[in-house]
């Protein structure tokens, strides 16, 4: 598929703090391309930039054929030049206007017709859900709503990307599952090319085709949500996206691809887990080990298993519905795990922790 | 690094910003002329020791004639004693009624408040009159009516004095602008910090003076150091009241020195720029504490918290609220509506008192004409030129990255710390600086920028505190989907910030049409205002015509902060 919008070596200073440092994208046509990444990492001031919001202090962007921003050759097109929608975080509703009025502006703009602006409006405004409400003032609407207007404002005109940050960060936690769904379905409709700035893993993973992880201005790991979840390739990928166990230790043996490691706070306790032919392990160098807390079992009972043994005491244990969310003292830590929902434990009471061979990787520490 | 990231930045500025950043810059420049040089000018005159139009000379002679004039240590004294002394009570009394009104169940609270705010806009001479006509020593009514009394025999009260000129202030605006400033800030203050003081065991009382006064205390200081500010450039009470007894303060002494025959402009610089520096140390001060503070926009709109119940209080609370707020607004102009009818204003015991003369002559009088058509003129012209720069100043500070915008929001700050006075002394200079290249001097445009200076400051800060409610995001989206910059302008910002500029341009017109200190010194016979007819009026002892003007001003200034209140209007304070 052909690349719509790249990025090559694009940097942003803020004073002496640089935000996005030589940052290279190439946006696939018709996917949704993910930012994600702690606030302050960078990724809303990239999406300014693309949206020509913020004028980058190098490098150059480019969509389909046309340089759009080159810093070497003086390029800069306004960003009312560049034809594309965009979706903010507070959505940016007009509130002196109706509904009608704010999805129409664009389109007024553009100089279409009266008939056709009114045919269009009530199109997008049908295919956001929010038929009948084009008279509504926009200050009557509630946070779903105006955040659905501004969604069919942004495509009201066809634009060529929709550039869309932390869209859902504003609504409450139902409605942000049920417009999470909605969007995804409204994108595969349309196929559009969507380019989408989050901090929530959650939504990130759910409605991506490629994600990209930034940190410090610069990107940290790119691929699927699968990819990204699985096979962390850095530290800072591992513990941003979902939740990771560390127990620190030291690598014994390499026997072709299996590898052993003692706990440095726990005597005896040796954990097997295969080589992934990760480079720049040696014998005898200290490593983390991490498992995703989904992965373990606990149990009062686990014999049957082949090693990877822990036992721990539970501190606490809060039910929270689908699931428990326990804090386990195993030697000196204490680490948090999932327990499924049937499964009751006690405080103070003595376990088992199994950590699966799959599901344990090594890191050097 | 950083250096690559600046060479790059400049290189693309190449072209379109900078012109828009010379657009700023321009702007920047036209508004630092307008304040620093009348400054600089102030302060070089007053050095300026040679004989008018020969060779300047400069020497510190100035300095010591005028500080050597005779009781200018008693002025400075009375300056400082009669501003603070207001101060602290106008504070006290107006903390008291701004917790009646925003926390209790007190009835009537909005049309109080709403009546405090036409109390603040009252000009000051009207006030004057009327509580003249109640509070002369020879024929003020209270005074009769006590003095026939058996027990009194002589007046009690003398509005010629110190505590006179004190009272009159406390009617004019300095109670007003305690009440309007602060009674927002109380209506915000989270209702629980009261409650759980309350569920303490601590009474209303208790709890008002040990919990909310205290939390409150960095808008109570603003509101007094503004209080404070204002205080020391008054003028035209104090030249009524002051003068005829002996009482003078600086802004009196250096109208002596301007109007007395010879003018001596450089004593009058000299003591101007004394002021000057106390007042820039105060402003500093103020801006000194702001520094960092959390910036809160205080509006008119209610907090839901549940008013305190007054209990058995509730009636002579409202009374003792009703009483003063009668005393600030009502009693004085009613007497001064009173004081137009009468044959000789004050004497109510002669033959037959009462006449419509005064308005049959003061309207058929051109000068009253023209001085209407002046009013009108300045109060227009400053209010478009005011909102037209003030507007400007903030969209730069608000929402531009501009280099010198710190610098362009000082500049739009500073006249606030010069008084109305010492205003127009300085841009006496700055006029006829630039009289070859830009005549102006002696027209009605100099009163205008005179007026639209002296207002920059509280426009900008009312349209910055505007302009910050509304985010960047609503700009941008227009930009977005395909509006340019003027265009966004014209659709979205403007329509948004259109009733802020009507209120803006509304307080501009109300202090143009009651302002005496600014343009006192600059109007020519031409340009007079109906301010400066009613003070000539007053000050040649013709106070039956001076009534009669003093009603139609009160009448313009009335109508134009009901409009502004109507429309939403806002005062911001950061606390």
């Amino acid at each position: 598929m052909a690349s719509v919008l790249s990025l090559q070596g694009v940097s942003k200073w803020f004073g002496d703090v640089k935000a996005v440092d030589r940052l290279s994208l190439e946006i696939e046509e018709g996917s949704v391309f993910t930012l994600l990444g702690p606030s302050g990492c960078g990724k809303t001031t990239t999406l300014r930039m693309i949206a020509g919001l913020e004028w980058p202090d190098e490098g150059e962007i480019v969509l389909k054929d046309r340089t759009i921003v080159s810093v070497e050759r003086g390029i800069f097109v306004n960003p009312e030049k560049r034809n594309m929608g965009m979706v903010f975080q507070s959505y940016a509703i007009w509130p002196h206007m109706t509904v009608f009025k704010n999805v129409a502006y664009p389109l007024q703009l553009r100089r279409h017709s009266q008939r056709e602006i009114r045919e269009k409006v009530l199109r997008a405004l049908e295919l956001v859900g929010l038929a009948g409400f084009e008279d509504r003032p926009a200050p009557n609407l509630s946070g779903g709503q105006q955040q659905r207007v501004a969604i069919a404002r942004a495509l009201v005109y066809e634009p060529e990307v929709l550039l869309l940050d932390e869209p859902l960060s504003n609504l409450d936690a139902k409605l942000r599952e049920q417009m999470r769904l909605d969007l995804k379905l409204l994108q595969l409709r349309l196929g559009i090319t969507v380019v989408y700035v989050t901090h929530d893993q959650l939504e990130a993973l759910s409605l991506s085709d490629e994600v990209v992880v930034m940190n410090h201005g610069q990107v940290e790991q790119y691929g699927s949500a699968r990819e990204l979840y699985d096979e962390a390739s850095t530290p800072f990928v591992r513990d941003f996206v979902g939740k990771t166990v560390l127990l620190k230790g030291r690598l014994r043996t390499v026997e072709g691809t299996e590898l052993e490691v003692a706990l440095s706070d726990i005597p005896d306790a040796v954990f097997h887990c295969p080589n992934p032919g990760m480079s720049g392990l040696d014998v005898g160098q200290d490593v983390f080990l991490s498992v995703r807390p989904e992965d373990v079992e606990v149990g009062d009972d686990l014999d049957g298993r082949q090693g990877n043994l822990l036992q721990g005491v539970v501190e606490t244990a809060l039910y929270v519905g689908e699931r428990s969310e326990c804090q386990i003292r195993v030697g000196q830590q204490s680490i948090l795990l999932y327990l499924p929902r049937h499964q009751v434990v006690r405080p103070q009471q003595a376990v088992s922790v199994h950590l699966p061979r799959q599901a344990v990787k090594l890191w050097p520490a | 690094m950083t250096a690559t990231a600046t060479m790059g930045r400049a290189r693309l500025l190449g072209g379109r910003l900078v012109i828009r950043n010379l657009w700023f810059t321009l702007l920047l420049g036209l508004v630092g002329f307008l304040v620093i040089t009348p400054l600089f000018l102030l302060l070089l005159n007053s050095f300026d020791v040679g004989i008018p139009g020969k060779e300047a000379a400069y020497g510190l002679d100035a300095w010591i004639r005028g500080y050597e004039t005779p009781g200018i240590e008693r002025a400075i004294y009375n300056t400082f004693s009669l501003a603070i002394t207001r101060s602290l009570i106008a504070t006290v009394v107006g903390i008291f009624i701004a917790w009646l009104l925003a926390r209790t169940d007190i009835p009537f609270k909005g049309g109080f408040e709403f009546l405090f705010w036409i109390s603040y806009f009252l000009p000051a001479l009207p006030v004057a009159l009327g509580w003249i006509l109640l509070l002369d020593p020879k024929f003020g009514l209270i005074n009769e009516w006590l003095v026939s009394l058996p027990f009194i025999d002589e007046a009690p009260f003398d509005i010629y004095s110190y505590w006179g000129i004190i009272w009159v202030h406390l009617t004019a605006t300095t109670i007003g602008i305690r009440v309007m400033l602060l009674t927002p800030a109380f209506r915000n203050l989270d209702a629980a910090l009261e409650e759980s003081s309350r569920i303490a065991g601590a009474g209303t009382m208790q709890t008002l003076v040990r919990i909310i006064v205290p939390i409150m205390m960095p808008p109570i200081l603003i509101a007094t150091i503004l209080g404070l500010i204002r205080s020391l450039e008054a003028f035209e009470i104090e030249l009524i009241l002051g003068v005829p007894i002996g009482l003078d303060v600086f802004s009196t002494k250096i109208y002596e020195f301007v109007v007395n025959e010879p003018p001596d402009y450089s004593s009058a610089a000299a003591l101007g720029s004394f002021f000057l520096v106390v007042l820039l140390i105060l402003v500093g001060l103020q801006q000194y504490y702001l520094r960092g503070k959390e910036y809160t926009t205080v509006t008119g709109r209610g907090f839901s918290a549940r008013p305190i119940p007054l209990g058995l209080w509730k009636w002579p609370a409202f009374a003792l609220v009703l009483i003063i707020v009668l005393t600030v607004t009502a009693i004085p102009t009613g007497f001064v509506f009173v004081g137009t009818f009468m044959q000789l204003f004050g004497y109510f015991h002669i033959a037959d008192p009462w006449t419509l003369d005064n308005w049959r002559q003061v309207l058929a009088d051109p000068i009253l004409i023209r001085s209407f058509w002046n009013t009108l003129k300045l109060g227009i012209g400053s209010a478009l030129v005011g909102v037209l720069f003030c507007c400007l100043i903030a969209y730069v500070v608000v929402k531009t990255r501009y280099a010198g915008k710190e610098l362009l929001d000082f500049l739009s700050w500073l006249p606030y710390s010069i008084p109305g006075i010492l205003l127009g002394l300085a841009l006496i200079w700055t006029f006829l600086l630039i009289h070859q290249v830009v005549p102006i001097y002696g027209t009605m445009l100099a009163l205008i920028i005179a007026m639209a200076l002296s207002r920059l400051p509280l426009g900008v800060q009312v349209i910055k505190a505007f302009l910050l409610q509304i985010g960047n995001e609503l700009e941008e989206s227009s930009r977005v989907c395909g509006g340019s910059w003027f265009y966004t302008f014209r659709r979205v910002l403007f329509p948004l910030l259109s009733p802020c500029l009507i209120v803006v341009g509304l307080l501009i017109f109300i202090t143009a049409a009651r302002d005496i200190g600014t343009v006192v010194l600059l109007a020519t016979g031409k340009t007079r205002t109906l301010s400066l007819l009613m003070l000539d009026y007053t000050v040649g002892a013709e106070l039956e015509r001076a009534t009669v003007v003093a009603c139609m001003i009160v009448l313009m200034v009335v109508v134009g902060a009901v409009l502004a209140r109507a429309l939403g209007g806002q005062f911001s304070i950061r606390s």
